[in-house]
């Protein structure tokens, strides 16, 4: 039950931080700062993968109503929840996953978390890029932006663990 | 039809992951082409007034720079009235001017909410239809184009911008003539192309690049930008240009939408022009 609350409340908290924060940010080159996988990503592990997709797909078309992206975030949204359950088993450690534990950096560590979340960022953006511009011609600058935005959408989602998470390990 | 639901039971995941995967590409594709509804856009209502509250606190960042800007517009103005200018020929006395009738009306509006480096830009304007605002009315800013109204809703309008892949306006060098279409690489903000010049004509850096006014969007002669690159496009008998926009994308916040008076009687007679293809 406060499993339920706490989602819908991140749900509503990373649609308004990437459309109204990220979004608006302008660095340059191309750089778009993601942080919208990592509400996908730290879904419950247990969740069923149906209704895993049709969440991402909610979420990612709520951002795109905000910014004028029309259907790229829902579909990048779509495949990393699609991709997730592949990715989790192939990283899973050699105990498994606790029951009812988030893979947040405080539980997983920060090897951990940046390992699987660096790979679940560069598919999306990847492939958010890719729709974007889908030109074989210019399917460098596509890698470019791809490589340079996984980086600084990294530090941004440990940090906002880190700011906004209660560390809840017991260690 | 066991093997069917078999096969259903099987790929079932990817099934619906296809399914909901088509929805949001045919939805990006479409729009990006033509605006099929306004309800997944910055124009339907709620997103719109939330752009609203957005702008309120972002607004003030750029504000001396815009305020610097209409400062300088006003004082253009200014010059134009009658008091600032001393009548050199006193005999001649000009009443209800007949020559000249007013083609294009300017609809001021703000910029809600703008992006400069995704590869296609869309602005979204405090305005729509109440106030006379409909798709395919150009855009300007008072340093020079800005792009095309893609959907508008009541209150509410987004702009397809001149940062967008093939926004395609008819432009021209201001001295000589020479047009083109206006193109943008997805670069930089600052860097737009002009395409479908033929290379037996002769072209100069830093001249003037402005709107032909061939399509009745905008009128003839509004600022586009300077050129900076003429290089030869490889195999084709083309000139590759590159222009400086002479407007800075990323800081734009107040724009006027341009309302042409005459469009429905440009485009009744140029209907009449015998189609080959038929």
């Amino acid at each position: 039950m406060i499993n339920i609350v706490k989602h819908s409340i991140r749900f509503f908290a990373f649609i308004f931080v990437q459309a109204f924060i990220f979004n608006q940010l302008e660095i340059g080159l191309g750089i778009q700062i993601m942080v919208s996988p990592l509400f996908i990503f730290l879904l419950p592990i247990e969740l069923n993968i149906f209704a895993l997709m049709v969440v991402s797909f909610v979420f990612g078309i709520s951002i795109d109503y905000f910014s004028n992206t029309y259907g790229l975030f829902a579909s990048s949204a779509l495949l990393i929840a699609y991709l997730r359950p592949f990715l989790f088993k192939f990283l899973e450690p050699r105990d498994g996953f606790l029951p009812g534990a988030e893979l947040s950096i405080y539980q997983m560590g920060y090897g951990w978390f940046s390992t699987a979340f660096v790979l679940i960022l560069l598919i999306n953006n990847f492939w958010f890029f890719l729709i974007e511009q889908f030109k074989w011609k210019e399917v460098w600058y596509i890698f470019l932006k791809t490589l340079l935005s996984t980086p600084l959408s990294l530090g941004a989602s440990i940090l906002i663990q880190m700011a906004f998470f209660k560390n809840t390990s017991n260690k | 039809m066991r093997n069917l639901i078999a096969f259903l039971k099987r790929f079932r995941i990817f099934i619906v992951f296809a399914i909901l995967q088509g929805v949001a590409l045919s939805s990006y594709f479409t729009n990006l082409s033509f605006p099929r509804s306004q309800y997944l856009t910055t124009a339907s209502s709620l997103s719109g007034k939330m752009m609203e509250i957005n702008n309120d606190v972002t607004k003030h960042f750029n504000l001396a720079y815009n305020n610097r800007k209409l400062q300088y517009e006003n004082i253009q103005l200014r010059r134009k009235l009658a008091q600032s200018n001393i009548k050199i020929d006193k005999g001649v006395i000009k009443i209800n001017d007949t020559i000249f009738q007013q083609q294009y009306d300017y609809i001021p509006t703000t910029v809600l909410n703008s992006t400069v480096h995704k590869r296609n830009n869309y602005f979204t304007l405090n305005a729509g239809n109440s106030s006379g605002i409909y798709r395919g009315m150009g855009v300007i800013s008072n340093n020079g184009v800005v792009g095309i109204i893609h959907t508008s809703s009541e209150h509410f309008s987004i702009v397809k911008t001149v940062l967008t892949e093939n926004i395609n306006i008819d432009v021209m060098v201001e001295k000589t003539g020479v047009y083109g279409l206006l193109k943008w690489s997805g670069k930089s903000p600052k860097i737009g192309t002009v395409s479908s010049i033929s290379n037996d004509l002769s072209l100069k850096k830093w001249s003037e690049i402005v709107t032909r006014g061939g399509s009745g969007i905008f009128p003839k002669g509004i600022p586009v930008g300077k050129i900076k690159s003429i290089k030869t496009v490889e195999g084709k008998p083309l000139w590759d240009v590159e222009i400086y926009f002479s407007e800075k994308y990323a800081k734009l916040q107040n724009v006027y939408v341009i309302k042409n008076l005459l469009i429905k009687e440009q485009k009744e007679i140029e209907e009449t022009i015998p189609n080959e293809n038929e």
